[in-house]
C-alpha cells in the first residue's frame, strides 16, 4: 500500500457520497418546492374563500342570533374575522408557522385535532384502494395485452370501460344496497359496529390499532367495514390502470429488446417480468400517481354513502360553510399528499429506468 | 366544490328509487339488548348547552340534561314541571317564581342546587353565544335554597315556554367552573362539555364526535324513570343510507327520510309522519333599491294567489300540511286550516293587472344544499316558478350554498327568497320578528311605520296576557300579515321517523325532535 493511496473503505464512502449527493440535492429542491407550494396553497385557499360572496357568520349562527349585532360581532372577533383580510391572512400564516392550524368554526375544535381524526380514516380507505387498484389494474392490463383481441381482452376492456364511466356515488349506493341490504354480506355504516367502541388510537387506522391492541373482534369488524367502500373507491382506478397497462405493454411487446429476448430463448416468465413489465412501468407509474389524486376526490362521495368519517366529508362541510381554517387545513393536507406521491413517482422512475438520472 | 356536490345531491335523488326498492330482509334486534342505534344527518357543532343551537344538538342535550320546565310528550301548548316542581308567573307577566324539586343529583352524585340553576342560566345569557337571546333582558336570582326567580324587563308570558329548551339545561356549576366555565364570553368549558356531560339527565355522555357519532350511557343517578336503553348510539348517516340501515336492522331509528323515501319502506317497520313545526315561506322585498317589482303590494297578492299549495304538499309528501300563517299548527295562535290561502289564477292575474307591472321578472334565492325535514328547496322552487309562470310572472331561480344565500337574506339583498322558520321556542311571541322593523321584517326592507294596521296588531299580541286573549291577538296579527305583508307562508313539511317495531313510545317533538329517554323496548 503506497502512502498516497486512500484506504478502500474511504473510497467506498466517497463513492457513496458522490452517488447520494445528487439525491440529497434533489430532495432539498423538493422540500423547498414543497414549502413554496404549501405557502401558495394557503394564499390561494384564503383568496378564493374570501372571494366567495357570502359570510361564514350566516352559516354558523341561528336566524335570531344573526339579528343581534352584539352576538355577530362577538362571533367575528372570536374567529378573527373582525380584522381586514390581509391582517387575517398574516395571522393565519403566523399561527401556521407555529404549527397551529386555527379553530374550525364547524366543529369548535382545533383544525389539527380534526385532521388527526379524519385523515387516518381516509388514508386507511384510500391506502387499501390504491393497493387493490395497482395489483388488479396491472394484472388485468397485462392479461388483456397478452390475450389481445381474444375473449379475455374484450371482457377486460368492457369492464374497464364500465369502471371508468360509472359514477362513484351511484356505484357506492348500488354496492351498499346489494351487498349490505340484499345479500347481507357486508356490515353497515361507519368504521366499526356501533356496539363495539373504536380501538385506542395509535396510528388512527382502526385495523392496525385494533391488531396492535389485540382486539381481534374490533379488527374483524373494522376490516369488514373497510372492504366494500375500498373496493367501490378502487373500481375507477382499476379500470384506468387496466387501460394504461394494456396499451403500455402492447407497445413494449413489439420492441426489439423483447424480440431479442425471445430469440435468445429466455423463459417467458423472465421476458414478461424483466423485459416487458419493467419497460412498461414508467407510464403505468405516472398514471398511478395521478390516479391517487382522483381517488382522494372520490372519497367525498364514497364517505357520504358509507358514513365514513374522513377528510372528504370534512372538506365538503367546510367548503359550504366557508370555514376558512378547515379549508386551509384540508388544502394543505391534500397538497402534501400530492407532493409526496409525486416525489415517490419521480424516485421510482430512476429505480425502474436507469436512463433517468437525478440531476 | 359546492357545484360538484349539488350535482351529486341531484344525482343521488334520481338514484334513490333504486335504493328504494323495498325488501323484506329487515331483521329486528333482540328486544332489551340494551343498545339503541339512531341514524340521523348531523348538523352537530357542540354538546355544550350554552353554545348549542342545532337540531342534532337539541336532541343530544335533551338526553343528557334536565331543564327547569319541560313539555309532556309532544304537546307544546302547556309547559309542565321538571327540575322545578312548580312555577308561577306574576300578574304583570314580569316575574316567574320557580320552586325546585329536592333530592335531584348530578351524574357525579353531587346534589343539584339553586346556585347551579343561577350559574347555568347566567352562563347562557352572559356568554353571548348563538342562543343567548333566549334570556335577553331576564335576570335570574336565588331567593332561597329551593326558590329561583326570573325577572324580565317587559311582560314575558313566553318564558315558561322558553325554559324547556335544552339550551337552558342545568349544569353542575362546580364541575363546569373547574373546567374553565364562567358566565361571560371568556368561558372555556366547551371542550370539557364535549368530552363529558355535567348534568342530571337520563343519560351521560360517553363519547362525542361532531362528524360521526355520539354515544350515550344511562345515568344511574337519574331521579326520573330509568330509561329503557342502557346505551344509545347516534350516528351521522346520509338519508339514503339511513333507509337501508333501518330496513336491515343495523339501526332501529332513522330520523331524516323524505316523503318519497318513506313511501317504499318495508312493511315490517313503523313509519311516523307528523307535520313539523318548520314553516317554509316565500318573501318579496319591500326595499325599492333592491327591486322595482316586488315592493308593489299587488305583486305579493298575485304571488299569494298564484301559488299551487296542493301541488307543494304533494311534493312534500304525506303528513305535510299547508301553513295558513307564519305560526305553525302546534303553537298557540296558529290560524285554522280554513283560513289558508287557495290557488286562484284568475285572481292572481287580476292583482297583477292592478299592479300595473308589465311582464314582471324576479329573482328567487334559496339555499341549495340544506333540506328541511328531508325536503330540499330545489323542487319547491321549480314548482313555484312554474306556478307563477301561469300568472305571468317570470321567476329566475338563484340557488346558492347556505353561507352565500343566508348572507344575502340577512343583509336584505334578496328580491325574493324561499326560506323556512323553525320555532326557537313554542310560543307565538317568537313570530313577532316578522313585523315591520323587527329582525326578519327588516331583512325584507319592511320599515317600521309603513304598515300601521300590522304594527298595531303586533303590538297588541306582544303585550296582551291570558291564553284566550293571546290566541285571538295572534290570529289577528297573522290575518293582517297575510293581507298586506311581504311574507307568503307555504307549508309545514312532514317529519318522517322510521323505526323498528321493537321501539315504542316514539313521538315527534317540535323542539328536540325525539326524547330518547321516552323510548321503550318490546
Amino acid at each position: 500500500m503506497s502512502p498516497t493511496s486512500v484506504p478502500s473503505d474511504v473510497t467506498a464512502l466517497r463513492d457513496r457520497v458522490r452517488r447520494l449527493r445528487p439525491f440529497a440535492g434533489f430532495l432539498a429542491r423538493r422540500v423547498l418546492i414543497a414549502v413554496l407550494l404549501a405557502w401558495g396553497i394557503t394564499l390561494v385557499t384564503f383568496v378564493l374563500t374570501n372571494m366567495v360572496p357570502g359570510d361564514p357568520v350566516a352559516a354558523n349562527l341561528g336566524q335570531r342570533a344573526l339579528g343581534d349585532e352584539t352576538i355577530v360581532a362577538q362571533w367575528r372577533a372570536e374567529h378573527g374575522l373582525d380584522k381586514s383580510p390581509p391582517e387575517q391572512y398574516l395571522m393565519h400564516l403566523q399561527a401556521l408557522l407555529h404549527g397551529d392550524l386555527g379553530m374550525s368554526q364547524q366543529s369548535h375544535r382545533p383544525v389539527g385535532d380534526d385532521l388527526a381524526e379524519f385523515v387516518p380514516a381516509t388514508l386507511e380507505l384510500a391506502g387499501v384502494a390504491i393497493v387493490v387498484s395497482l395489483v388488479l389494474g396491472v394484472a388485468f392490463g397485462m392479461i388483456a395485452a397478452l390475450r389481445r383481441d381474444r375473449p379475455a381482452d374484450h371482457a377486460l376492456r368492457m369492464l374497464s370501460l364500465i369502471g371508468i364511466s360509472v359514477p362513484t356515488f351511484w356505484l357506492a349506493l348500488l354496492a351498499f344496497y346489494v351487498f349490505f341490504y340484499r345479500l347481507q354480506l357486508t356490515p353497515g355504516s361507519g368504521r366499526v359496529d356501533p356496539g363495539l367502541g373504536a380501538p385506542e388510537s395509535v396510528t388512527g387506522l382502526h385495523t392496525v390499532d385494533a391488531a396492535l391492541a389485540g382486539q381481534w373482534d374490533v379488527f374483524a369488524s373494522a376490516l369488514g367495514h373497510l372492504i366494500l367502500p375500498a373496493l367501490v373507491l378502487s373500481l375507477y382506478t382499476i379500470a384506468l390502470l387496466t387501460r394504461f397497462t394494456r396499451s403500455a405493454v402492447l407497445e413494449v411487446l413489439g420492441q426489439d429488446h423483447v424480440r431479442a429476448g425471445r430469440a435468445k430463448g429466455l423463459p417467458r416468465r423472465v421476458i414478461l417480468r424483466s423485459y416487458v413489465l419493467r419497460s412498461a412501468l414508467v407510464p403505468i407509474i405516472t398514471v398511478a400517481g395521478l390516479a391517487f389524486g382522483s381517488l382522494l376526490s372520490g372519497t367525498v362521495l364514497v364517505e357520504a354513502i358509507f358514513a365514513w368519517p374522513g377528510i372528504g366529508q370534512y372538506a365538503y362541510k367546510s367548503a359550504t360553510t366557508l370555514d376558512l381554517p378547515a379549508i386551509m387545513g384540508v388544502g394543505l393536507v391534500v397538497g402534501i399528499v400530492y407532493l409526496v406521491i409525486n416525489l415517490i413517482v419521480d424516485v421510482l422512475y430512476g429505480v425502474i429506468d436507469p436512463r433517468v438520472r437525478l440531476r | 366544490m359546492a357545484t360538484r356536490t349539488n350535482l351529486t345531491a341531484l344525482l343521488l335523488a334520481t338514484a334513490l328509487p333504486l335504493a328504494a326498492c323495498s325488501g323484506d330482509g329487515s331483521r329486528t334486534p333482540a328486544a332489551g339488548d340494551g343498545t339503541l342505534v339512531i341514524d340521523t344527518s348531523f348538523d352537530l357543532k357542540t354538546a355544550d348547552p350554552g353554545r348549542m343551537y342545532e337540531t342534532t344538538g337539541m336532541f343530544v342535550n335533551k338526553a343528557l340534561y334536565d331543564t327547569l320546565l319541560t313539555f309532556d310528550g309532544s304537546d307544546v301548548k302547556k309547559p309542565v314541571p321538571a327540575l322545578a316542581k312548580s312555577f308561577e308567573l306574576s300578574d304583570d307577566g314580569k316575574v316567574l317564581t320557580l320552586k325546585l324539586r329536592s333530592g335531584v343529583k348530578f351524574s357525579d352524585g353531587s346534589p343539584l342546587t339553586a346556585d347551579d340553576v343561577v350559574f347555568s342560566l347566567n352562563r347562557v345569557r352572559g356568554m353571548k353565544g348563538t342562543p343567548s337571546f333566549l334570556l335577553e333582558g331576564v335576570e335570574v336570582a336565588k331567593t332561597d335554597a329551593t326558590t329561583v326567580t326570573m325577572t324580565s324587563k317587559v311582560p314575558n308570558p313566553a318564558l315558561p315556554y322558553i325554559l324547556p329548551n335544552p339550551v337552558l339545561s342545568i349544569l353542575n356549576s362546580k364541575v363546569v367552573m373547574k373546567h374553565g366555565g364562567t358566565t361571560d364570553p371568556k368561558d372555556k368549558a366547551e371542550k370539557y362539555l364535549n368530552s363529558a356531560s355535567a348534568g342530571s339527565g337520563p343519560y351521560k355522555l360517553e363519547s362525542l364526535s361532531v362528524s360521526s357519532k355520539v354515544v350515550l350511557r344511562a345515568n344511574p343517578e337519574y331521579y326520573g324513570r330509568k330509561p329503557a336503553y342502557g346505551k344509545v348510539v347516534i350516528r351521522n348517516v346520509e338519508a339514503a343510507t339511513q333507509k337501508l340501515n333501518v330496513q336491515r336492522g343495523d339501526s332501529q331509528v332513522a330520523l331524516n327520510l323524505s316523503g318519497d323515501q318513506v313511501k317504499t319502506v318495508a312493511g315490517s317497520l313503523e313509519v311516523l309522519k307528523t307535520a313539523s313545526a318548520n314553516v317554509i315561506y316565500l318573501h318579496a322585498t319591500r326595499n325599492k333599491s333592491v327591486s322595482k317589482t316586488t315592493p308593489n303590494p299587488k305583486f305579493a297578492e298575485a304571488v299569494r294567489k298564484g301559488v299551487d299549495y296542493q301541488g307543494l304538499l304533494e311534493l312534500a309528501g304525506a303528513g305535510s300540511v299547508q301553513a295558513p300563517g307564519m305560526i305553525p299548527s302546534q303553537i298557540l295562535g296558529a290560524l285554522p286550516q280554513d283560513q289558508a290561502a287557495k290557488r286562484d289564477v284568475a285572481g292572481a292575474k287580476a292583482a297583477l293587472k292592478a299592479s300595473g307591472l308589465k311582464n314582471p321578472k324576479v329573482k328567487l334565492e334559496y339555499p341549495s344544499e340544506i333540506t328541511v325535514n328531508g325536503l330540499p328547496f330545489q323542487p319547491l322552487a321549480e314548482r313555484i316558478q312554474s306556478n307563477l309562470k301561469d300568472v305571468g310572472i317570470t321567476v329566475d331561480l338563484a340557488p346558492a350554498p347556505i353561507s352565500t344565500a343566508a348572507d344575502n337574506y340577512r343583509t336584505g339583498k334578496e328580491e325574493m327568497g324561499l326560506w323556512y322558520w323553525g320555532p326557537d321556542y313554542p310560543d307565538p311571541s317568537d313570530y313577532l320578528v316578522f313585523l315591520p322593523g323587527k329582525p326578519v321584517g327588516q331583512r325584507v326592507g319592511w320599515k317600521p311605520g309603513t304598515d300601521k294596521a300590522v304594527e298595531d296588531a303586533g303590538e297588541k299580541a306582544a303585550t296582551v296576557l291570558g291564553e284566550a286573549e293571546r290566541r285571538q291577538a295572534y290570529h289577528d296579527m297573522q290575518t293582517e300579515l297575510n293581507d298586506s305583508g311581504p311574507f307568503i307562508p307555504l307549508i309545514q313539511p312532514s317529519q318522517n321517523i322510521v323505526s323498528a317495531t321493537s321501539v315504542t313510545g316514539l313521538k315527534y317533538h317540535p323542539v328536540w325532535t325525539v326524547d330518547v329517554a321516552d323510548l321503550g323496548a318490546k
